[in-house]
């Protein structure tokens, strides 16, 4: 077969567009919903299910400013923290909706993996599989500082496996109370502990708006955080426990 | 009966479902870190029916969408079992009905055709234009699959109409919400359609459509003529909304084996009642 120059332009062309496309495709930086696989963004599809499967609507999804991750799905534990799909009753315990992760449930291509919803499972869950991890500035942990504290200990769905309340290995001199720790073999990443973190620029500012009433979770951290956050200067990175994506 | 009159009872059924599935999937409530500190962690919101016609799901059963399975596989280089299981079924209702899913089930295709009032109001003030469109679903088809297996990436899961149709809806209930990418590109074939040209979209761009109609060209179920009772009129042409010309049927060898797509227009419009389904000649 003979190839005429302008045919020559054209193939090239098309070869060098995916060439640039697959050197400009980048994966986001951000938290993927639990279950998601290394080649996530090959194999999602975009339909949204895990979305919608979402029980607290904690995944959200990118739009068009994201490139080539248009609509695939995030969490933002800032926002909404992932619930791990269980269910709080009365007494205060923990319990799974459903057999498996719904969002992974819902997934039809494979990009998020079927995760059986219960304890064990989740805490030998393979490091890929995880939404990230949470690191602990103990600089700016209420807890380490202040020993009055604990909030992501005592909200950590994997309570005394991913988070403890004492570092193990250890010893700190006249500790009384909680000293957060967080056990990276199991940590998932869900972002409750960074959530429920009252080391943060709203509770820092809400004593300092005129005329707004205070909620007792505020009031009772506000100066600390703002004693804290005035120590380790500009530049820290709040709040003191932030799940990070694993690498 | 006429076949639109079906056909609008299903399309309506389909929007039915797709608001509904979102409405119901939907989870308004979001609590302060403050009120979890407390002990307590928000109601959940457990549905079992979840996206829309780019892939389905009813209680563990699923739907996918032909051309996203393709996809899928071309990207990921990878065969995930299930999801061409979830594909199965369409591709063999496309392969025997042809691809009534652009006619029948595709609600963006349903809101251009209700779209083609405005434009004939719109000419009738002589504002729209009739701008003539080669077809170029297959070459943006066969582009996109390139893309696809170049960038690793789904493409045509990012832009196809009915499915960001689908998706907006859904950011919409959720989220309170929509993305400015979904909303332009609606937004700009539904205007585009209206001032420029006739159902641009679906008879010159859709790559899925254009994917459909390669699977459906072998079709069992086609439109037939009975000829002694054709009057000639040229009703049906006038009729198709993808310019095909019924009335040549039976005596043109090459009509319709692709593009048509089983909507029943040309059957309604004949006023000898000479066309009719069939199945294979």
């Amino acid at each position: 077969m003979r190839l005429s120059r302008r045919g020559f332009i054209r193939s090239s062309a098309l070869l060098w567009l995916g060439f640039f496309g697959f050197k400009m495709r980048k994966e986001a930086p951000v938290l993927r919903p639990p279950g998601a696989t290394r080649d996530f963004l090959a194999r999602c599809i975009r339909c949204g299910k895990c979305g919608e499967a979402c029980p607290y609507d904690s995944i959200k999804f990118f739009d068009i400013s994201a490139g080539a991750n248009v609509a695939t799905p995030y969490i933002n534990p800032l926002e909404t923290p992932c619930y791990l799909c269980l269910q709080r009753t009365g007494e205060g315990k923990d319990e799974p909706l459903s057999e498996f992760l719904l969002c992974g449930e819902a997934c039809p291509t494979g990009a998020l993996k079927k995760i059986r919803n219960d304890r064990d499972t989740l805490l030998s869950l393979p490091d890929e599989l995880k939404i990230g991890v949470s690191v602990l500035n103990r600089d700016i942990c209420l807890a380490w500082q202040y020993d009055s504290c604990g909030e992501c200990y005592y909200n950590c769905p994997l309570r005394d496996d991913a988070m403890l309340d004492y570092p193990p290995n250890e010893v700190i001199k006249g500790a009384v109370g909680i000293r957060p720790y967080v056990n990276e073999k199991h940590c998932v990443g869900c972002g409750m502990c960074n959530y429920v973190c009252p080391v943060n620029e709203k509770i820092a500012r809400a004593t300092m708006e005129p005329g707004r009433k205070l909620t007792y979770f505020e009031e009772r951290y506000a100066a600390m955080v703002r004693n804290v956050i005035g120590k380790a200067g500009r530049g820290v990175r709040l709040p003191a426990v932030r799940v990070v994506k694993r690498v | 009966m006429k076949i639109k009159v079906i056909r609008r009872v299903v399309q309506l059924a389909v929007l039915a479902v797709l608001i509904a599935v979102p409405i119901y999937a939907q989870n308004p409530i979001e609590w302060a870190p403050s009120r979890i500190a407390l002990g307590e962690l928000p109601p959940p919101r457990v549905s079992r029916v979840w996206g829309d016609t780019w892939s389905f799901s009813f209680y563990g059963i699923t739907i996918t969408h032909p051309l996203a399975a393709l996809e899928a596989v071309l990207a990921a280089k990878v065969v995930y079992l299930p999801l061409l299981m979830a594909a199965l079924f369409p591709l063999i209702i496309t392969l025997l009905l042809g691809r009534i899913f652009c006619s029948w089930l595709c609600p963006v295709g349903f809101l251009l055709e209700l779209n083609q009032r405005l434009r004939g109001f719109l000419r009738k003030k002589g504002i729209a234009r009739d701008v003539r469109l080669r077809d170029y679903r297959y070459h943006l088809l066969g582009f996109s699959l390139v893309l696809t297996f170049f960038f690793a990436t789904p493409v045509v899961s990012a832009f196809d109409p009915p499915h960001v149709f689908g998706r907006e809806l859904f950011y919409l209930f959720t989220y309170h919400s929509v993305s400015l990418g979904g909303i332009t590109l609606l937004a700009g074939i539904f205007i585009f359609e209206a001032l420029a040209s006739e159902r641009a979209w679906c008879r010159s761009f859709c790559p899925a459509g254009g994917f459909l109609s390669l699977l459906g060209a072998k079709r069992l179920l086609r439109i037939q003529k009975k000829k002694e009772r054709c009057i000639l009129c040229g009703e049906c042409n006038i009729a198709c909304p993808y310019n095909l010309r019924p009335v040549e049927l039976g005596i043109d060898k090459d009509f319709n084996d692709k593009t048509c797509d089983n909507c029943g227009l040309c059957r309604d419009a004949c006023p000898a009642g000479a066309l009719y389904y069939t199945i294979r000649r």
